[in-house]
């Protein structure tokens, strides 16, 4: 025990060796657990979250699966229940007995049943509209914008505007459509929930990025919000928004500007220009 | 040491330094025995030799695992200026035969300092690697551990090894502890064998210019 046995002048050197080397020691150990914790706390934080965002993508997914079985089941009642009954009525018009009517009657028949027959092209042209519409695929996404302000501004309750600073190069057939999806339910959104005054939309190109902004006067969400009612909301609107912005390796925001006055949606999107072929078929 | 040779296939050569240090440290051992037997005269040049070629080790090392480049190019002028102030203490000071105390108080609170840096690099970056199971974060530790426990020892040695018989004693348990100890964690350090690495993109997205909505 001669580690213990020491003269007195040297005892209090004795205890600064001791209990500096316990203390550096301690203090050595200590650094090193709260690294240790500290990480087992990020990693446990980061596991969390990547779930939640597994989460998420399982139900963008499952919204995106719906939106087109939504999309099939309007489809199915627009022809079932429109164009359906019309043709069967033109069939009626056109049945085996007309032969055997006098020539007014055949002549009266026939010009119902082709009445019924042009109003079954039309509905049929509707619906076809509806899935693309034919300014977005003939005259781009510019034309397609305007042609759905000028029907917003024809009712008279809001302005609605767009311009496209650099329009000049167009995007391909399924971006452009994307995007003006996108658009469209941005639009659609505000006109019903945010009781805005005016609308509008602008465009530019920043080296390989298109940009979209829609401003406008009404109740707008912000980005904390639009993730939370993606998150939450049941409806399947901004869900498809996300899924069509994922689709498109592109970005949305929703901000309002410094002033308080004008809440904006900004898309960000990378340019895939429209490909030859392409433009040679249109 | 087989077990330490089958490690020296590594192509890490961090793990090569800390191979180089082990064997070293074990040479030193042998070494401080001989000296003391037959040369006791000399075995302040042995300790004086051993500050020197630890940090130099531990700077290699730590080169070899840094991924920052300023901290890569800092290295080197630290290594210079410690190598200048330990021999000036070795020669002028101590005049090569006395501890250097003073060398190995400033070697231990440089490698304090440089351990304490990767363990904040390690706790701000985001790798989902967990910080045990690299070779680096047992090295760093070891080094850590050992320094800040033979601290006080080191500094205190210069002005009591020579008077206190006590003090020897002391050194001696003290020394051999951290040094076993040291010797666990380095073969803990080298049961692993994966090095950490991350990047984090920041993009700030304000485009209010390129989109102002006035007409």
């Amino acid at each position: 025990m001669f580690f213990l046995q020491q003269s007195d002048h040297t005892i209090g050197v004795s205890y600064v060796l001791i209990f500096g080397t316990i203390g550096m020691f301690v203090m050595a150990i200590t650094l090193v657990s709260v690294v240790v914790f500290h990480q087992r706390r990020v990693i446990k934080f980061n596991t969390q979250l990547q779930k939640l965002e597994e989460e998420k993508q399982q139900m963008l997914l499952k919204a995106s699966i719906n939106f087109q079985e939504e999309e099939r089941q309007r489809i199915a009642a627009d022809l079932h229940d429109d164009a359906g009954p019309l043709l069967a009525t033109a069939r009626l018009y056109l049945n085996e007995n007309l032969i055997h009517q006098e020539p007014a009657v055949q002549l009266q028949s026939i010009f119902s049943a082709k009445q019924i027959i042009d109003d079954s092209i039309q509905l049929i042209r509707n619906i076809s509209h509806s899935l693309m519409p034919p300014t977005l695929k003939n005259f781009g996404l510019e034309s397609a914008m305007k042609d759905l302000f000028d029907k917003i501004n024809g009712s008279g309750v809001i302005n609605a505007s767009a311009r496209f600073h650099d329009n000049r190069e167009r995007l391909n057939d399924e971006q452009e459509l994307l995007i003006f999806r996108i658009l469209q339910e941005l639009v659609t959104n505000i006109i019903k929930h945010s009781y805005a005054g005016f609308i509008h939309l602008t465009q530019n190109v920043q080296g390989n990025f298109s940009y979209f902004r829609i401003h406008h006067d009404g109740k707008g969400i912000l980005q904390p919000e639009f993730e939370q009612l993606n998150y939450n909301s049941t409806g399947l609107g901004l869900k498809n928004i996300e899924s069509r912005i994922k689709v498109l390796k592109g970005s949305i925001s929703f901000n309002i500007d410094s002033t308080h006055t004008y809440y904006k949606v900004t898309i960000e999107v990378p340019r895939e220009p429209v490909n030859k072929k392409a433009i040679h078929l249109i | 040491m087989f077990f330490l040779l089958f490690k020296l296939r590594t192509k890490e050569k961090s793990l090569r330094v800390i191979f180089v240090y082990i064997i070293y440290c074990s040479a030193n051992e042998f070494l401080t025995i001989y000296f003391h037997a037959y040369h006791p005269e000399k075995l302040f040049i042995l300790f004086s030799v051993f500050t020197i070629v630890e940090f130099s080790l531990f700077c290699l090392f730590y080169f070899y695992i840094t991924l920052n480049k300023k901290i890569k190019i800092l290295i080197l002028p630290v290594w210079v200026l410690f190598l200048l102030f330990a021999a000036l203490d070795f020669f002028v000071v101590n005049k090569m035969n006395d501890f250097d105390s003073v060398a190995s108080g400033v070697e231990s609170i440089l490698i304090i300092l440089m351990c304490i840096y990767y363990l904040v690099v390690q706790i701000k970056g985001s790798n989902n690697l967990l910080v045990y199971s690299t070779t680096g974060f047992w090295i760093i530790i070891t080094f850590l551990i050992y320094l800040c426990g033979t601290f006080f020892l080191y500094i205190m040695a210069e002005n009591m090894i020579n008077k206190d018989r006590a003090f020897r004693v002391q050194y001696i348990v003290i020394n051999s502890a951290f040094n076993i100890l040291k010797n666990i964690l380095l073969s803990a350090a080298m049961l692993m064998n994966t090095s950490p690495g991350s990047s984090q993109i920041l993009k700030n997205d304000d485009r209010d210019d390129l989109l102002s909505f006035k007409l």
